[in-house]
């Protein structure tokens, strides 16, 4: 299990100051989507019963076919939105007082684990873009490190500005501690 | 042709099967990968509680059918008693 206190790769007197996971709107939509998914059957079993006749989920075939299609079309919705939550909750950003932990899960055999040091990092930049992003306040963190490695990426976010504004002041602070 | 209908049930339980192995890829990825915190096992007993109750529901309506019958299908596919002769 993943330890705060025993970080991947683990450096001397290093501290946890954030925590960052996708914006909560994120995981409502998925909550919204599963429940939406999950009312389907429902109105499925309701035209069927309206636009035909009022028996055929009473003979000994269809009624247990209903039952069985019913309870697997639950447990997999449910399992979906188990699998789905997990894809939110594993994927993490942890900001530390010495580097930037970027951890994402990628389906189930994919797990993609970077860093960069504060000291590498020269440009970060914020950004919010759409309608629900704007209205619930999350967005996407960019941020370009010295070489050619790719930009690294918060993605929707709480806060993107304050993340930013964090990241600067942070890279500051190391920067002043470390050319004393 | 006909087969007993106990025939479905034994398709659902090999979905039950795939559904359980699943399942537990889930749990395997959340303690490995997941922090070491409260809310990482409350999610988990969550899960297997609103599983548990899927389940036990699905139990008491699948009890209630008899599996023992028999289902005859494509019947009358070959019958040539047609109703103008």
């Amino acid at each position: 299990m993943l330890s705060l206190y025993r970080l991947p790769g683990n450096i001397k007197d290093e501290k946890v100051l954030k925590i960052y996971r996708r914006d909560f709107f994120v995981l409502f939509k998925k909550v919204l989507f599963f429940l939406v998914l999950s009312i389907l059957p429902a109105l499925l079993f309701y035209w069927i019963a309206v636009n035909f006749d009022e028996f055929i989920f009473q003979g000994a075939i269809s009624y247990s076919l209903s039952i069985i299609f019913t309870s697997s079309y639950y447990i997999f919705i449910w399992l979906f939105f188990f699998f789905s939550f997990i894809d939110y909750y594993l994927d993490v950003w942890i900001i530390t007082n010495e580097r930037i932990i970027d951890i994402q899960q990628k389906g189930f055999f994919s797990r993609i684990i970077s860093e960069q040091r504060l000291y590498r990092i020269q440009d970060v930049t914020s950004e919010v873009h759409g309608f629900f992003p704007t209205v619930f306040k999350y967005g996407n963190v960019y941020v370009q490190t010295a070489g050619s490695k790719q930009r690294f990426f918060f993605n929707e976010i709480p806060n993107p500005e304050n993340v930013r504004d964090t990241i600067i002041k942070l890279i500051e602070r190391h920067k002043r501690i470390h050319n004393k | 042709m006909s087969f007993p209908l106990y025939y479905i049930l034994i398709l659902y339980l090999s979905f039950l099967i795939v559904w359980a192995v699943f399942s537990f890829v889930a749990f395997y990825h959340m303690l490995k990968y997941g922090f070491r915190n409260f809310t990482t096992f409350f999610i988990i007993i969550i899960y297997i509680l609103i599983s548990v109750f899927l389940l036990m529901l699905s139990f008491r309506y699948l009890g209630e059918i008899d599996w023992q019958v028999n289902v005859a299908i494509f019947d009358n596919i070959f019958n040539n008693d047609f109703p103008y002769q």
